[in-house]
């Protein structure tokens, strides 16, 4: 078996919901994601995407930023707070302050049109990858009252209540807990939990850090857990 | 100019009004003296024709600034010794004898100015005289002349202060004007001219003049929009070609061979379309002013391996990769980049060596000259084997959709006509400059210096948060 054909059967029961106002990039988008091996789910706008994901939970959504009626930002912002879903959202732009925006209105990665389909399946897979913790490493990171469990994709405080995050922010948290008290950089940290390489969006890690330490830290303007090292990158002091 | 004009106008009014003010005090003074020795002369006529002695009769009539004289049939009387009738001038003495009219002569006897009246008086076969000191006059006058001549001073020094104060504050609004077009000239398009304090003149000027670069402004951004919109616009059809032909593409096998020929052509230039609306799309955004850069420290060295590698990948699989050399001088220097602007400078330097130059053979990091208190500026140089560049072309190859002569026509044509364009507009946006030149060896090499420090970081870590 090719790695192409294992990643296909691997995508097989991946669904993915495209809101895009277009249609006719809709329906090539749906071809080209049904030909990667996805199943589509089309919405011409928010609403009804919102409505749709309510019946239908999809595995990725791609929410394109400029919809009539309810725009992407507000679409994300309410899909997020009744799922943890991947978002990606699609802009027109990658150096505008929309990006930022998206990412913080609970978006995970974005995509700038005009894509590649490569680069958008590209996207999809790293944001389906699961978090598979390497053999010697505890089941159990730990740090402040919090507890974090790898293989269940949980993360509690130590009275047993859960913290609700999404599965880039568990992933990048993991990515951090791992190696406490050392420094990662935003690359190593983009080409962990995004499969970015060294000219990634850096603005991706610092704007999913600024929505972790909301989560976790006690007073997200002081951070005690997750620091910032000026010029260096990240660390996570347990 | 206006102190000019402030010295001969207070010169002439000084002028007049001293030559006016003497004219009307000495006459004035005349006509008293005239009066007053007439009365004193009947006096003197009627005393002396009773019975007092000459003398007495003079005392009578003497006031303290001047002396009495009689002359009566050649003999001369006088009050006091202080004053004989030598001193008094002989053309008046004659006039008044001999001709027996009256007159008045000014003269100056003894350093000080005196008037002399002489009236003939018919009853005694004489005449009297009298000489006043008038010293008291011209000492006024002098004294007035000294009080205008100040004035004079005064006021030209007053109009030459008044007058810088006054043309500047007329010119400023010119030398406002001045500054705003050079402004404007320089690209700062946001530039208008302020209040003008009321002057409705100057508010017709500023108006017509705000009115003017409003209009240059509109008509500037406009266009700048329309390829930005255009560009926009052309994103959407664009995406579906893409995500259609990638549909196409994987199922290329199944084609028959002209339809896959057509499916290659379609995908290459596809592709090419989208990287040109892509560096159209940038390049507006540098037009309309709307480029975002986000700053990012990097090791310089690390920078142009990671670069130079990326873009190695999207090249042709039979193109070499460049060497790249790092001189140990630029170790430790830290730039401020946005990576995603520098790798597409990279990007474009290696693609246009590729293109026309055989493909890139070194990229070199050197350190650049400008070590200044803003760091030390790196270079990074992209060279090639190719023909090379002749000086005229070397600076219009960054002009947008520069083809060049014949010998640079493009081969495969999958150039956009806008990479060296956008290398320059990335660049300037770091702060920096690119040049193209002769490689040793003959082929061209391109270089761009970034500098040490950038004007304001702008990310993250840049910030900390008080943990290190």
């Amino acid at each position: 078996m090719t790695p192409e054909t294992s990643r296909n059967l691997d995508a097989m029961a991946s669904r993915i919901l495209v809101v895009e106002d277009d249609e006719r990039i809709r329906s090539s988008m749906r071809l080209a994601l049904e030909g990667e091996g996805y199943e589509v789910d089309e919405a011409a706008n928010g609403e009804e995407g919102l409505e749709h994901f309510s019946g239908h939970p999809a595995d990725v959504a791609l929410i394109d930023l400029m919809l009539p009626g309810m725009d992407g930002f507000e679409c994300c912002r309410a899909l997020r707070r009744q799922s943890a879903v991947p978002i990606i959202i699609v802009t027109a732009r990658s150096d505008t302050h929309d990006v930022v925006a998206g990412l913080e209105a609970g978006a995970d990665d974005y995509v700038t049109k005009p894509f590649v389909t490569k680069e958008l399946g590209a996207r999809i897979r790293a944001l389906l990858r699961r978090v598979r913790p390497a053999d010697d490493e505890p089941t159990v990171l730990a740090f402040g009252d919090l507890e974090l469990v790898p293989e269940e994709g949980a993360l509690r405080h130590k009275d047993g209540t859960e913290v609700h995050c999404t599965k880039t922010e568990f992933r990048l948290l993991c990515e951090l807990a791992s190696s406490p008290n050392k420094v990662l950089s935003r690359e190593q940290l983009l080409d962990r939990v995004w499969g970015y390489d060294y000219f990634g969006d850096g603005r991706l890690v610092d704007v999913h850090i600024r929505r972790l330490r909301t989560k976790v830290e006690p007073d997200p303007a002081f951070p005690r857990h997750i620091l910032t090292v000026r010029g260096m990158g990240y660390k996570l002091v347990p | 100019m206006f102190a000019l004009g402030a010295l001969v106008l207070s010169a002439s009014m000084g002028a007049l009004s001293y030559f006016t003010t003497r004219h009307v005090l000495v006459s004035d003074s005349d006509k008293a003296d005239f009066r007053l020795a007439f009365e004193n002369a009947t006096s003197v006529a009627q005393h002396v024709a009773a019975t007092a002695t000459i003398v007495q009769t003079l005392t009578k009539v003497t006031t303290p600034n001047s002396h009495s004289l009689l002359e009566e049939r050649g003999t001369w009387y006088e009050r006091t010794f202080d004053l004989t009738q030598d001193d008094i001038p002989v053309s008046l003495r004659s006039m008044v004898i001999n001709h027996s009219t009256a007159a008045s002569q000014t003269y100056t006897l003894h350093g000080s100015p005196q008037i002399a009246i002489g009236i003939p008086i018919k009853s005694i076969h004489g005449a009297y005289f009298e000489v006043f000191n008038v010293e008291d006059l011209a000492h006024t006058l002098s004294v007035f002349a000294l009080g205008l001549f100040v004035a004079g001073i005064v006021t030209t020094a007053l109009g030459a202060v008044l007058g810088r104060w006054a043309s500047g504050r007329s010119l400023r609004p010119l030398a406002g004007v001045s500054r705003a077009a050079v402004a404007i000239a320089g690209g700062e398009l946001g530039t208008r001219l302020g209040s003008t304090g009321g002057d409705p003149d100057l508010a017709a000027l500023t108006n017509s003049f705000n009115r003017m670069v409003d209009q240059l402004q509109e008509r500037i951004e406009r266009e700048a929009r329309f390829t930005s919109d255009v560009s926009h616009e052309l994103r959407s059809p664009l995406t579906t070609l893409a995500a259609s032909l990638g549909v196409l593409e994987g199922h290329v096998e199944s084609l028959d061979p002209p339809a896959r020929r057509a499916v290659e052509l379609l995908s290459a230039d596809v592709r090419r379309f989208q990287r040109m609306v892509g560096d159209l799309l940038e390049i507006s955004r540098s037009d309309t002013g709307s480029a975002e850069i986000s700053l990012e420290e990097v090791d310089p060295a690390e920078l142009v391996r990671r670069a130079v590698a990326a873009v190695h990948r999207s090249l042709p699989i039979d193109t070499p990769p460049p060497t790249v050399e790092v001189d140990p001088a630029v170790s430790g220097t830290h730039l401020w980049v946005d990576k995603r602007r520098f790798e597409r400078v990279m990007s474009n330097l290696l693609e246009n060596a590729s293109l026309y130059g055989g493909g890139a053979t070194a990229v070199r990091v050197t350190p650049g000259n400008g070590s200044s208190i803003r760091g030390h500026s790196v270079r990074v140089s992209v060279e090639d084997s190719g023909p090379g560049l002749p000086p005229t072309e070397r600076a219009k190859v960054f002009e947008r959709f520069y083809r060049g002569n014949a010998a640079f026509q493009r081969g495969a044509g999958t150039g956009t006509g806008l990479g060296l364009a956008l290398v320059a507009e990335h660049v300037r946006l770091h702060g920096g400059k690119v040049w193209a030149e002769e490689a040793e060896g003959g082929g061209a090499r391109f270089t761009i210096e970034l500098p040490g420090q950038p004007a304001e970081p702008d990310d993250e870590l840049a910030e900390g948060d008080g943990a290190r």
